[in-house]
């Protein structure tokens, strides 16, 4: 019965990472570039040139010793809706179509093939999430025995992204398949950032799902856009209305606040998000 | 001429069009953009079967479970075991890089003897046999001239069948200069052998405890088992446990405790005794646990007496009534735990006094082997070998004092006085040293004056699978099998609370000409002959460690690791298990090393008016194994930039001596001198400059090396008085 | 030497100093074609953009060409659809200039995407949504009715026109330019536009980001006015300064104050329509996406009000007066300051669209990030100017694009025959003497 409804209902694959326990680890980081093939130079130092599908910064509540507080925020791509789904920053400006929203997984995917990179979606995306390959990717001598078959490395000259390890989706709905089912359960799609996370800050499943954790924590409105219900939940520029659907949950207000922009004055959650098209 | 003009005009036109309009333009145009789909210099990773395989990542004493997904014979990927009951399926920055250490540039691939001068990176490559028989020869050398002490050894540790392995030869051969390199492991158990136990380790429940009072340590840095602590943490979160972290900088552990207590650093054992003076007078301790299981509690209240929330508040920079009320805090709570050891506690034993005052706080709360508590474990005890047969020489030579001047593990405090065999001052060197596993041309204090020593060491083996900063100075080195390769007993302690031995078994086969580590002290031991052969019975490693492991064996081959899932500690009466059983609180030794005055750095503070103090990071190694490309790659901007390391001062700092963000300048310390650049952080207490330990390595590859400084070569070693370890944590500085 | 090919009836300067001037040129465009070469072959790491910087300088220059070049389509639209006669003296430089600055554009198109063998997936796999595909799309085609503009142009030269179908064709395309011309004044609305869409459509960019008319934002408009306003200005410009390097009067004035006259009334009410554009996003859009106006103005080494200031009243309102003004207009000094001035003030308003925009931090923790060129960046910006001048000095030399020209600088056979040039005229005449007449005697 309950197979039936989940059968129709297209998913809106999400996450919600918990700022109270991410540690800055970089765990997400590197378990992220080691199934999806990210490549690596000698300098990546200059953050501007260094690919990180999952970037994590580092945010201060700005006060001085012994007041001050950091934050660390995971930030994958964050698979942008757009103010009507598929309207993604990114997704909408491609002129290739190069880059995809899927509406049967709410994923914003990116075909490497087919980007010619003139980089528009990096100019759309205001989250970073987007890299160049500036260089052609180079593996030294041996190390390209680790890469993963699943992921196709990339040439120089496209633009890259989070994926959500889509690859891992398919995997997973092909098992599923193959043994009959329609449903691919929660505990077996999970991207790889939240397998390693070795704080369990990141949930990860399908936002439309009730029964899935990143459902519970979220409360997601969906008929405001998916604003979450759980006021220790925010979304990155929220305002934008770029409809995001990586959450993130924090017991600090100044965290939350960083989230998005405020104007002097206002207050977080009082303000409601515009809709423009 | 007429007719050419036109024609040729017509022609080209023509042609022009034509060529347009056939398919060739639009098909070369399609071959040419499908071209650079597929160029051939970007690699294609080829298919085929996909499987797990578990093993255990030993890149850190962290002991988790991992399992490696491969590709038919290629490793693709690392991820945590789930079932695992260390890291329950999660998995560090380091232990998903492994795979880049596996096949990456700074493997050595075979046998190395070195050809050039010390240091100068030029080798010989040899066969195994060559290789054994040369360093058999160097041994039996020294032996000959009746002076087999002069042969040491340097380790990581000897709570497994390696590091077994590696004793039982210095003992047969008869040196009893068998090192390990320093953690503050050392200290604690150095801390609980004073107060009467033997073979006892401390482990810390730590999922359980609702209050965790850290001096310092990174709990989310590295510290312990760095998976668990992650997870612990989480569960705190999840459980409203409270956490302080007492710290002069705020740390990622600092920045996600619930309070942070900037004290000065150095003060710890200040703090922790005043606390423990506030608990007693306060009469907030446990009288069960004091009066029944402890002695000497009335010498402890006359040590504490001296040590009121006044006099500590000077020492620490905080205000007495905060320190009366975290201790009270710390009392009250139902299951605190007090925790030692700074940064990840790798870097050295710290001091005994810190480790004992912190201990003495765990003592008057009751927390011993309770649940969310310190728990006193029994030491691995499953290697129970038969005692060697010795002959004279090794008898006359295991008589001779060690190079530290301390009874070693026998009678001293600890294996791991290592700064007095090789530091700056090091009187006597031994004439062959063979290192394995550690890498203290980079790692140890005062590192420059190591490297010096390890210059004048007439052989130097080094055992190690890279290319490291010692390997590179040594004569010989035997690069043994990496983790992924090879077939290993793994003993966690790190804090673990329960026994738990991993095993840790080969993924793939061997990419290079190396061998497991245990097979090569075996097969050594076989050349040297005699008394020497006659300890090592086993034809091969994989035999020993199956006959060593005999009862379990097979959950270890089963589930990849063995543990005592029902593990309780000791009821108090049998904590320590020897005759009384007691607790000593004071008196003697614990007194001497208590009355201390607190270690402060070197350096005329007239003259060098900061001090640096260098921090762990978790996304940075530095230990003996470097960091792999995807973790520099992960290591913030404001840390590196470019090849320059960042240090951490406080805009206040910044002001005081004229240095702007992103300036560079020069980082003096009595011991040394680096290029640095400012960064300015409100996270720093004022008048002190951080650095991450890790970076400025020489060795290793191109992505690693030359990147930062190495803070280890800035700071020199300070010994604690009454323990003989190793306690510097910083040392004084200042900038030009 | 080449006396042949030189329009009848006009005189140029000795062929070593057009040599000369070609290889000054020439030299820095070879600059410009090694750097090119090195972004095709090495990567555009080659050049300083990042990962914060997708658009950098090039964007610029290319917008900002377009935006220059806009002159042709304008000039075309009131030459042919409006039908203002005398600016069929001016029409021909104008659509050169345009010619140069569109095919410059698509020059660098090729040489700004990662990769450039795939560029047609633009058209191929085009996404409608995208406001590049219709720039593209618009542009392409744009392009293509330039190159038929310029062609009867070309064929009008001495020599090509003896051949009775070039002169027949370049006749008939003549009769047939409104077509062509009303075709590319549609064409250029749309992509001036889209272009100005590019960065107003971006809604993850507030800084750039407007509201507007169903798909297009206000900046679509803005730009296709802009373009409108500030093209002319740089016809006018460019042709004060052949006039100046030549030392001829080229263009009669009444056809360049009146071309002035209308490029400032342009100004002007485009200028009040960025005003009311930059006040409504900065109390309305701005805000309600929790940005003060004057954030984005603040907090960083380089973009400050000044800017903003510059862009509106020095480069605007100023220009703009001066040229709807009689007598500002009619001095020729005001006049040209106030050209430049409106050539300036597209380009920083291009430069703000797309640089600034890269360079405002949008989430709070995120920070200002400036970006300099690096010299391949440069000399690939370059090339175009260099192949600009060398398109000008041979189009100048060998095609009668001044219709004035002749009437305004008659040719006295004994005045032309004195110094040192006189040797190299003559010698030039010969030639052409030959040269001419072995042509009819082919024909
Ligand atoms: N052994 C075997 N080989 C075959 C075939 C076979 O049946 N068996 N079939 C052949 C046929 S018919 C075909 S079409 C080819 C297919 O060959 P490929 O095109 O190589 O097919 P895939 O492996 O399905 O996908 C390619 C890559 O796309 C990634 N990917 C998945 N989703 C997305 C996305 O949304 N965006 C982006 N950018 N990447 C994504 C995947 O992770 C994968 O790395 O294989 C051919 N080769
Ligand atoms: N889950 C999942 N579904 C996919 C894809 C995926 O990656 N995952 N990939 C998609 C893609 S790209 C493709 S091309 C399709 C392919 O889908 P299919 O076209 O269904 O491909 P095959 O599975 O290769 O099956 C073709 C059948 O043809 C039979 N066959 C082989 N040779 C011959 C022959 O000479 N004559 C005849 N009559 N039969 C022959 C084979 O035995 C097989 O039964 O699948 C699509 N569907
Ligand atoms: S792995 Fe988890 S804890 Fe570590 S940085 Fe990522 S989200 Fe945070
Ligand atoms: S985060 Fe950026 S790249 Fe990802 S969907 Fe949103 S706009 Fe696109
Ligand atoms: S860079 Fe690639 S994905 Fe991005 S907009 Fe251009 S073609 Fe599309
Ligand atoms: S979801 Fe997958 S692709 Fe995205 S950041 Fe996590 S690991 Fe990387
Ligand atoms: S914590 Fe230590 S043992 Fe665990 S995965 Fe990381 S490096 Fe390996």
């Amino acid at each position: 019965m309950k197979q039936e409804q989940t059968k129709h209902r297209p998913k809106r694959y999400g996450m919600v990472i918990d700022l109270d326990k991410c540690t800055g680890c970089g765990s997400c980081m590197v378990a992220c570039m080691a199934e999806n093939n990210v490549p690596f130079k000698k300098d990546e130092s200059d953050k501007l040139l260094s690919i990180t599908w999952m970037r994590v910064y580092k945010i201060t509540n700005g006060k001085s010793f012994p007041d001050s507080d950091i934050c660390y925020i995971p930030r994958p791509c964050q698979h942008c809706a757009g103010q009507h789904e598929g309207h993604s920053p990114c997704v909408s400006v491609c002129p290739a179509t190069a880059t995809d929203y899927s509406r049967e997984t709410g994923i914003v995917s990116q075909i490497y093939t087919r980007c010619f990179g003139c980089r528009y979606c990096m100019a759309a995306c205001p989250y970073h999430a987007r890299y160049f390959n500036w260089w052609d990717p180079v593996w030294p001598d041996g190390m390209e025995k680790y890469l993963n078959p699943d992921v196709s490395p990339r040439m120089r000259g496209v633009v890259e992204k989070c994926s959500f390890c889509f690859h891992r989706y398919q995997a997973a709905k092909d098992k599923a398949y193959l043994e009959g089912r329609r449903v691919v359960e929660e505990d077996e799609y999970q991207t790889a950032c939240t397998q390693a996370c070795p704080a369990g800050a990141i949930v990860f499943g399908d936002l439309n799902n009730p029964d899935h954790l990143v459902h519970k924590l979220v409360k997601p409105d969906l008929k405001n856009g998916g604003r979450p219900r759980n006021p220790e939940v925010f979304r990155l520029l929220e305002r934008l209305g770029t409809n995001p659907k990586v959450y993130y949950k924090s017991s600090r207000q100044w965290v939350r606040k960083a989230g998005d922009n405020y104007l002097p004055g206002e207050k977080p959650g009082a303000v409601i998000q515009k809709s423009h098209s | 001429m007429k007719v050419d003009r036109r024609s040729f005009l017509s022609l080209l036109i023509g042609g022009a069009a034509g060529t347009a309009l056939s398919p060739l333009p639009w098909k070369l145009t399609d071959d040419l953009s499908i071209w650079t789909q597929n160029w051939p210099w970007t690699p294609v990773p080829q298919r085929g079967e996909s499987y797990y395989e578990t093993t255990t990542c030993t890149l850190c004493p962290g002991g988790c479970g991992v399992k490696v997904r491969k590709i038919d014979e290629r490793c693709v990927k690392i991820e945590g075991a789930d079932e695992h009951p260390v890291n329950k399926g999660g998995v560090c920055i380091l232990g998903l890089s492994g795979l880049q250490l596996l096949y990456g540039p700074t493997r050595i691939k075979t046998p190395l003897k070195r050809v050039g001068e010390k240091g100068e990176g030029k080798w010989r490559s040899i066969s195994w046999q060559e290789a054994l028989d040369e360093l058999a020869s160097r041994l039996k050398q020294v032996r000959s001239k009746g002076t087999p002490e002069k042969a040491a050894c340097l380790l990581d540790g000897i709570d497994g069948t390696v590091g077994r392995l590696f004793q039982r030869l210095m003992t047969v051969y008869g040196s009893p200069n068998l090192f390990c390199m320093p953690a503050a492991e050392d200290a604690s158990k150095a801390a609980l052998k004073l107060a009467g136990g033997s073979a006892v380790r401390a482990g810390f429940d730590l999922e359980e405890a609702d209050f965790v009072l850290s001096f310092g340590c990174g709990l989310l840095d590295g510290w312990g088992s760095p998976v668990r602590v992650f997870k612990a943490n989480s569960s705190w979160k999840d459980g409203h446990t409270t956490v302080v972290q007492v710290e002069p900088r705020l740390s990622n552990t600092a920045a996600k405790a619930d309070h942070w207590l900037a004290v000065k650093p150095g003060s710890e054992a200040e703090l922790a005794l005043a606390m423990a003076n506030v608990i007693i007078g306060r009469n907030l301790y446990d009288s069960e646990f004091i009066s029944n299981y402890c002695d000497n509690f009335e010498g402890l209240k006359r040590l504490v007496a001296l040590h009121t929330p006044e006099t500590a508040a000077a020492a620490t920079g905080l205000g007495p009534e905060t320190i009366v009320k975290w201790a009270v805090e710390f009392a009250r709570a139902s299951r605190p735990v007090a925790l030692y050891g700074r940064g990840q506690g790798r870097a050295s034993a710290g001091s005994l006094r810190d480790c004992m005052a912190i201990m003495l706080l765990n003592a008057l709360v009751g927390g011993f082997n309770r649940s969310g508590g310190m728990w006193i474990v029994p030491e691995y005890d499953y290697i129970a070998w038969q005692e060697p047969e010795l002959d004279e020489v090794a008898r006359a030579g295991l008589e001779r004092p060690r190079a530290d001047g301390s009874g070693g593990g026998k009678d001293g405090l600890t294996l791991s006085l290592v700064q007095r065999l090789l530091g700056t001052d090091a009187e006597q060197l031994p004439e062959v040293l063979m290192v394995a596993r550690c890498n203290p041309v980079y790692s140890l204090a005062g590192s420059g004056g190591v490297e010096d020593n390890f210059r004048k060491i007439p052989f130097v083996v080094s055992f190690s699978s890279f290319m490291d900063e010692t390997a590179a100075m040594a004569d010989l080195v035997l690069p043994e099998h990496l983790y992924l390769e090879t077939l290993e007993d793994v003993p966690v302690s790190a804090g673990l609370n329960f026994p738990l031995i991993g095993l840790c078994r080969p993924v793939t086969e061997p990419q290079f000409n190396t061998m497991a580590l245990g097979e090569i002290v075996i097969r050594l031991a076989g050349i040297m002959g005699g008394t020497v052969a006659g300890a090592f019975q086993w034809d091969d490693y994989e035999t020993c460690l199956k006959e060593t492991l005999e009862n379990k064996w097979e959950t270890l081959e089963e589930q990849g690791f063995w543990y005592d899932s029902g593990f309780r500690p000791p009821a108090w009466d049998q904590a320590f298990g020897d005759a009384g059983g007691k607790f000593r609180l004071a008196g003697g030794k614990i007194d001497e090393i208590l009355e201390a005055e607190e270690i402060t750095p070197a350096g005329d503070p007239a003259q060098f008016p900061l001090v640096l103090v260098p921090y762990d990071s978790i996304r940075l190694a530095n230990g003996y194994i470097g960091d792999p490309p995807f973790m520099i790659k992960s290591v913030w901007d404001d840390v590196l930039e470019g090849k320059d390391v960042c240090i951490q001062i406080n805009p206040a700092t910044a002001r005081k001596y004229a240095v702007a963000e992103g300036k560079v300048v020069h980082l003096v310390t009595p011991v040394g001198k680096a290029r640095v650049k400012v960064h300015l952080d409100e996270a720093v207490m004022p008048g002190i400059v951080c650095i991450p330990r890790g970076l400025g390595h020489t060795a290793y590859d191109a992505y690693l090396a030359g990147k930062g400084i190495n803070v280890n070569a800035l700071i020199g070693s300070m010994e604690e008085a009454a323990s003989g370890f190793d306690a510097a944590w910083g040392i004084r500085a200042k900038l030009a | 030497m080449d006396s042949a090919l030189i329009p009848e009836g006009v005189k140029r300067c000795p062929t070593w100093k057009f040599l000369l001037a070609l290889a000054i040129a020439g030299a820095v465009l070879l600059w410009g074609v090694v750097a090119m070469l090195m972004v095709w072959f090495k990567g555009l790491n080659q050049t300083n953009m990042n990962d914060y910087y997708g658009f950098a300088l090039w964007i610029w220059a290319d917008l900002a060409f377009i935006a220059l070049g806009g002159g042709a389509f304008f000039t075309g639209l009131l030459r042919y659809i409006f039908g203002i006669k005398e600016l069929k003296n001016i029409i021909n430089y104008a659509v050169l200039i345009g010619f140069i600055c569109y095919s410059s554009a698509l020059l660098i198109l090729a040489i700004d995407i990662g990769q450039p063998l795939r560029g047609w997936f633009i058209f191929w796999h085009a996404n409608v949504h995208s406001m590049l595909t219709e720039v593209a799309f618009c542009l392409s085609c744009y392009f293509a009715v330039l190159c038929i503009e310029y062609l009867p142009l070309v064929l009008e030269n001495r020599q090509l026109d003896r051949v009775p179908f070039f002169h027949n064709l370049s006749h008939n395309m003549h009769e047939t330019m409104a077509v062509f011309a009303a075709t590319g004044a549609f064409l250029s609305f749309f992509h001036q536009g889209s272009l100005g869409g590019v960065s107003g459509v971006l809604f993850g960019r507030p800084f750039s980001f407007r509201t507007g008319i169903n798909v297009w934002p206000w900046t679509f408009f803005l730009f296709t006015w802009s373009a409108a306003a500030y093209g002319p200005c740089f016809t006018l410009s460019i042709t004060w300064l052949t006039e100046k390097i030549s030392g001829k009067k080229l263009v009669k004035d009444n056809v360049v104050e009146l071309l002035a006259k209308i490029a400032g009334w342009m100004i002007i009410t485009y200028v009040v329509a960025k005003i009311i554009d930059t006040v409504y996003w900065a109390t309305v859009t701005a805000p309600s996406l929790g940005f003060k106006w004057t954030f984005f103005y603040s907090n960083n080494p380089l973009y400050g009000k000044w800017i903003l200031l510059t862009e509106i009243v020095i480069c605007g309102i100023i220009p703009g007066l001066l040229l709807i003004s009689g007598p500002t207009r009619r001095n020729p000094t005001t006049r040209i300051i106030a050209l430049l001035l409106g050539v300036l003030g597209v380009s920083i308003n291009r430069w703000v669209m797309v640089l600034q925009v890269m360079a405002v931090p949008v989430m709070s923790f995120d920070k200002w990030v400036l970006y300099y060129p690096s010299w391949q960046e440069v000399a690939t910006t370059l090339l175009p100017v260099a192949y600009g001048v060398i398109m000008i000095l041979i189009s100048y030399r060998y095609l009668p694009i001044f219709p004035q020209e002749a009437e305004l600088n008659p040719v006295d056979s004994v005045s032309a025959s004195d110094g040192v040039e006189l040797e190299d005229g003559q010698q030039d005449e010969k030639e052409a003497q030959t040269d001419g007449q072995a042509v009819p005697a082919e024909a």
